[in-house]
């Protein structure tokens, strides 16, 4: 059926529509928002922290030493140290690459599957999509904590395996998401277009739809690595994750609650630190969010 | 009533600053109706907004004025401004579709301005509602007060629309684009019922239109707005009928004339000027044929005779017309199709009893006895549908918005698939072959989209976009494929150095092109073209309807050319069909049609149509409203 | 509606069958002996044999989630193997508490989180507004157990104004059982109150950018009346969803919180059943839980019907 040549909406002030629709070709490249440089140069502070780990630590991260336990910051030691006497910036820093690996390796397994799911989903409907929705809203119905916790539970601990089960339980978001990203581009007419060109199913699948679901899916992986940071730290914390001697945040917090009235700072270092880096990571998706095509966002918004 | 002087509006926006009007003066007196009518981007929308005080954050005003009955808008407070808006002055919006909200009551929304403006109670409102709705021709209005917005159709909700504007009896009515959203036939009711109004009212209007035929039956002067500033004013007549501004004779002369076939249409090149950096000459002088060096310099608003201009040329060129220009044929060798003239009679396309149905829902689950039941509610937007397209010819499928035309297109080529009925293409029946083994066919057959944001995909170059179906059917060697892009962006008439581009950086014509030129890469000899000028503006919409003329002429390709917009269809085709809620009711020579239609429906649609020539429907003497007007 | 509500219920049942069979599968498929995880690795076969026997771990495993799924229809949730007492009452116990602290807290998160988000969609752009989510980003920057401590510190420690730890029951007196409750949910408001009131937000401001909030503008309406009646309305329905979303996120959320205050819920039962390898335990808390959380979705979406008039089904009826 046809539909009423009314003009697109694409911006929500009509006044400024008017405008903008015959903009001149070529519109100047939006300049960077400070959300977007701030989220960019914390991020990559702590990237590049997290990197250069083992050549930057002033201190060995796992070498006991019962002389200089609980020692405040100070001078040599400038987070103190911990009840063994380890170095806590040495450790903190050495953290900060498993908690990447963490957030990152989860991330990309939710990916790995999620994103063909939902593509199977919101491409061929009926009941593939039926079967795979239903099978995320199933896996959706237990809190991830407590789905995370079910899978470590029968296994001993180990941080890859809660790396894995991390991106197991955010499967569910990431197909839901790139289900309605493409459940509204095969809406489009240039799917139409590969159609009426007789193009196959995974040329349509692969490179019409999949190149355009990436910012969004991007954005959305990028916010997803600090949830799955979070929980993994959680796990750990709960003794699920990592395990002694691994300097962990979730674990260095877990192992400082017994000292925190006689040495905080042994719990507060990881805690600040992985507040900055979920700060980081969030200002950069939620700016590059931002920054995406404003179409795209107003046909995320309906689907 | 209403006097805007020297108005200048710019929009701060993430590009730069954008300059949506300058010094723009209008004033509309008690009782008469003035339009305001530009293309999109010429800022006729801001002038409404502005005129209400409802201006976004974003916008500034470094000058102007805005005198509503003496008092300056923009220098009252907000609650001085508030208690004017909705109650002196109504405003009725463009899109009927998103201006009423989803969660309320039609009578609430029709009457509560009388609650905050009147001191009526809630009861008192609802009635007044009703009553209301009545005036303004609903049929049942209590069954109308009580519904919620998703449950009535766009006419409907424009009415209402209307309705909440005149609630607390307003002496200005503004009006955004009223009926760009709605098909014709309602267009003329909604037409009808404002021209009505007007009488019993004797309401004060500012009517803001793209479309010249609408403005022609409801307004007594026109002022013509052009990236901003005003170009022409003077009573409608005069300057539908004997424009004087450049710009004016352009668009008038863009615009389609039922029963007048011409060869070609008038159309504008060139786009509007960068309104971050506006030309401090003339705005329209780099795509005027008639622009001379003086041109460069300020130009104001004359007083040529009863109307203004603003072009220092005005009393040469008040008898020159548009040139129709034939535009220049593309410098290298045409693309020919296949067999561009085939000498076999058989037409390219035959379709027989094609049937399309939709199960719109299982229906409400209801019980027999003990058994539960379902009636499923099925529409069939292709009913019964036979036709036939001969090598070259155009053939022209009208029908509004539901009608079935678009499945229709789709349904022909396999992207919808139907529910029975034959189709054969280029002599081969491909009714009944699975999809992959429609490989002849879609070489053969393409399409051409309404919506040019929508039909070319962002993240490929128009190189890429060209060169996939070149390369998906072989019918180049690899390294000749730029070459054969090239010829086809030729063949649109675009630079070759659109090749490097996204779709993002071109304008909505210029896209149309693209998506032409896509499909025209294939070689087909049948090309679906759905809608492929309604989303532009009128003076591109020529461009490209002269475009797809010439293309048919030289290539021999066949065209199903849909559209909703009869006028278009008319100057196109060389047959015209005629869809109706899925069923075809006429068909015959675009002559015939034209001149005598036998269907009810196709009669309704054609006086439907608004003209901006021929004898005026409609709307009574306006020799004495404009006389005042001009003072 | 009847119907409505009707095939919503089926489609709870099913998840929850489903949500069963999951939790099942997952604690039988993976690659542990579980007779070996509750003796230990000392366990002599024998030993190993015989505890297979007793818990009917040599049986095809569609029998033992058979046995397992009827027992639970029944009321017979099974025996903790830790305690050796029946799991119904120690869990019955368990949500009771439980329930209290995320009552408290949704409804706490409910009303704060809602009423940030307007007050910073009506203010957007503006300081107020940045304050707002710089607050709310710390919210969810940090992990509840770092927050859980930090409260901890600065309430018990510090001030000595409330107990580090533990629970009373109501009968120990008022104050007694509320001064228990107040840390663990502050933890929890803290810590979940970030989603709602940034959904509430770009709901909020999306809608007051609508074309139908200029037109009620346009009629010269107060704005209150444009905020209260014509925005809200509307800005709230994607609320409703995000609020049972964040139900189901609190009821992860108390793993971390009970466990760290020792409040002797829910999620510190399925803490201290995995540390013990307690499964029946654990999948039996694990499947309350989920039972909980569909029927939160399912008011939320009931709800959400009842306020959108365009899915409200029947109107005669409603």
């Amino acid at each position: 059926m046809s539909r009423n040549p009314a003009p697109a909406m694409t911006t929500a002030n009509p006044a400024l529509q008017d405008v903008l629709q015959d903009a001149p070709a070529a519109p100047p490249r939006k300049p960077m928002s400070l959300q977007l440089k701030a989220g960019l140069a914390i991020t990559g502070a702590i990237i590049l922290l997290g990197l250069l780990a083992p050549w930057i630590a002033p201190h060995p991260w796992d070498t006991i030493s019962m002389r200089t336990r609980f020692l405040p910051p100070n001078a040599t030691y400038w987070l103190g140290t911990d009840e063994y006497g380890r170095d806590v910036l040495s450790r903190l820093l050495m953290g900060t690459r498993l908690s990447l690996a963490m957030g990152v390796s989860a991330t990309v397994v939710s990916l790995a599957i999620g994103v063909p799911m939902g593509l199977a989903a919101g491409y061929f409907r009926g009941w593939i999509d039926e079967a795979l929705m239903r099978g995320a809203d199933v896996l959706m119905a237990v809190p991830p904590i407590m789905l995370g916790l079910l899978v470590l539970a029968v296994t001993p601990p180990a941080l890859w395996k809660t790396a894995l089960a991390v991106g197991f339980v955010y499967i569910p978001p990431i197909a839901r998401l790139a289900r309605s990203v493409t459940l509204s581009l095969a809406n489009e007419e240039f799917i139409q277009a590969a159609r009426a060109r007789a193009e196959s199913t995974s040329y349509i699948l692969f490179r019409e739809i999949l190149p355009n679901a990436w910012p969004p899916l991007i954005v959305e992986a990028s916010l997803r690595v600090t949830y799955a940071i979070l929980l993994g730290s959680a796990l750990s914390f709960l003794g699920l994750g990592a395990q002694p001697p691994s300097s962990d945040w979730g674990l260095m917090i877990s192992e400082a609650r017994s000292f925190l009235d006689r040495a905080p700072w042994i719990a507060l270092a990881p805690g600040f630190a992985m507040c900055l880096l979920v700060i980081g990571i969030n200002l950069l998706g939620d700016g590059a969010r931002e920054r995406l095509d404003p179409r795209l966002k107003a046909r995320l918004g309906k689907a | 009533m209403l006097a805007i002087d020297d108005l200048t509006v710019r929009y701060r926006t993430a590009a730069g600053e954008i300059e949506a009007l300058s010094s723009v003066s209008l004033t509309v007196a008690k009782g008469s109706t003035l339009a305001l009518v530009g293309e999109s981007g010429s800022g006729k929308s801001t002038v409404a907004l502005a005129a209400m005080g409802l201006l976004p954050p974003e916008a500034r005003l470094p000058a102007g004025r805005i005198l509503f009955d003496g008092q300056d808008i923009l220098t009252m407070n907000a609650e001085e401004r508030r208690r004017l808006r909705g109650s002196r002055i109504g405003l009725v919006f463009q899109d009927p579709f998103s201006v009423l909200n989803p969660s309320l009551r039609i009578g609430d929304q029709v009457g509560e301005g009388l609650i905050h403006h009147r001191g009526f109670t809630q009861e008192r409102a609802f009635a007044r509602a009703i009553e209301l709705l009545d005036e303004v021709g609903i049929i049942n209005p209590e069954a109308v007060a009580k519904a919620y917005p998703h449950e009535l159709s766009g006419g409907m909700r424009q009415r209402a629309l209307i309705a909440g504007a005149l609630a607390s009896e307003p002496e200005l009515l503004i009006l955004d684009e009223p009926t760009t959203a709605l098909d014709v036939t309602i267009e003329a009711q909604i037409l009808d019922l404002l021209e009505s109004l007007r009488v019993r009212r004797g309401l004060t209007m500012l009517f803001i239109s793209h479309n010249l035929g609408v403005v022609r039956r409801i307004a007594d002067e026109v002022a013509v707005l052009y990236a901003g500033q005003i170009v022409e004013q003077g009573a409608t007549e005069d300057v539908l009928q004997r424009p004087v501004h450049p710009y004016a004779k352009g668009l008038l002369a863009a615009i389609p004339r039922l029963g007048q076939k011409k060869g070609r249409l008038a159309s504008i090149p060139g786009r509007l000027p960068d309104l971050r950096n506006p030309p401090t000459g003339c705005r329209f002088a780099r795509r005027c044929p008639f622009a001379t060096p003086d041109s460069e310099a300020p130009q104001v608003l004359r007083d040529i005779g009863a109307r203004k201009v603003r072009c220092t040329q005005a009393e040469a060129l008040r008898d020159i017309a548009w040139p129709v220009l034939g535009e220049d044929a593309p410098s290298s060798p045409v693309v020919r199709a296949a067999d561009a003239a085939p000498a076999v009679t058989e037409p390219v396309v035959a379709v027989e009893g094609l049937t399309k149905r939709f199960v719109l829902s299982n229906g409400p689950l209801r019980f027999e006895g003990w058994r539960p039941m379902r009636t499923p509610v099925i529409i069939s937007p292709v009913d019964d549908i036979s036709l036939e397209v001969a090598a070259g010819e155009v053939l022209g499928l009208v029908g509004e918005s539901g009608s079935g035309k678009t499945t229709l297109g789709r349904t022909i080529l396999r992207l919808t698939e139907a529910n029975s009925g034959t189709i054969r293409i280029a002599g081969e029946t491909v009714s009944d072959k699975p999809q992959r083994a429609l490989e002849s066919m879609r070489r053969t057959a393409q399409i051409v989209f309404q919506n040019p944001d929508s039909s070319l995909n962002p993240r490929k170059t128009i190189r890429e976009l060209l060169g996939r179906p070149i390369q998906r059917f072989g019918l180049a060697a690899p390294g000749d494929i730029p070459a054969r892009v090239n010829a086809l962006l030729d063949l649109v008439r675009l630079p070759a150095h659109y090749a490097d581009r996204y779709a993002h950086q071109m304008s909505g014509g210029e896209k149309q092109r693209v998506g032409i030129a896509r499909a025209l890469a294939t070689e087909p000899r049948f090309i679906v073209c759905d809608e492929p000028v309604s989303a532009l503006d009128v003076s591109v919409q020529a461009a490209i309807v002269n475009l797809l003329a010439d293309l048919r002429d030289r290539l021999g390709v066949a065209y199903l050319f849909i559209s909703h917009d009869i006028s278009i269809v008319a100057h196109l085709a060389d047959r015209i069909a005629v869809m109706h809620r899925g069923k075809m009711v006429e068909i015959g020579s675009a002559e015939e049609v034209m001149r005598a239609p036998r269907h009810p429906y196709t009669i309704k649609l054609l006086s439907a149509v608004p003209r901006v020539d021929g004898p005026i429907h409609g709307r009574g003497p306006t020799a004495v409203s404009s006389e005042i007007l001009s003072a | 509606m009847v119907a409505y509500v009707a095939r919503r219920l089926v489609f709870v049942v099913l998840v929850l069958v489903a949500v069963s069979m999951l939790v099942f599968g997952i604690t039988a498929l993976l690659p542990a002996n579980v007779a070996y995880l509750i003796l230990g690795s000392f366990a002599t076969p024998e030993q190993v044999h015989a505890l297979e026997l007793k818990l009917g771990l040599t049986d095809p495993i569609w029998q033992q989630y058979l046995r397992w799924a009827g027992g639970f229809l029944s009321g017979n949730l099974g025996e903790s193997t830790l305690m050796n007492r029946p799991i119904g009452p120690i869990l019955a116990e368990a949500i009771g508490r439980s329930l209290m602290l995320t009552g408290v807290s949704f409804v706490l998160i409910a009303v704060i989180g809602v009423g940030l988000g307007i007050v910073a969609a009506l203010r957007h752009g503006r300081p107020l507004d940045h304050g707002i989510s710089v607050a709310t980003y710390l919210g969810i920057a940090v992990p509840e157990f770092f927050w859980a401590i930090v409260v901890i510190v600065i309430f018990a420690s510090w001030l000595g104004w409330l107990p580090a730890s533990g629970y009373e029951p109501l009968s120990a007196g008022v104050w007694e059982w509320a001064k228990h409750l107040i840390a663990p949910t502050i933890t929890l408001v803290f810590g979940h109150l970030a989603h709602v009131s940034r959904l509430t937000r770009s709901s909020m401001i999306e809608v007051m950018q609508s074309p139908y909030v200029t037109a009620a503008r346009a009629k010269g309406l107060p704005e209150r009346v444009v905020v209260l009646h014509h925005a809200l309305r509307n800005a709230l329905l994607p609320t409703i969803t995000v609020l049972a979303l964040d139900f189901g996120r609190l009821m992860g959320g108390i793993v971390v919180v009970e466990t760290v205050f020792a409040y002797p819920g829910l999620g510190r039962l399925v803490v201290f059943s995995i540390q013990n390898r307690d499964l029946p335990t654990l999948q039996a808390a694990i499947l309350v839980v989920a039972a909980i959380y569909a029927f939160a979705n399912l008011l939320a979406d009931l709800l959400y019907a009842r306020f959108n008039p365009k899915i409200r089904f029947g109107r005669n009826v409603a």
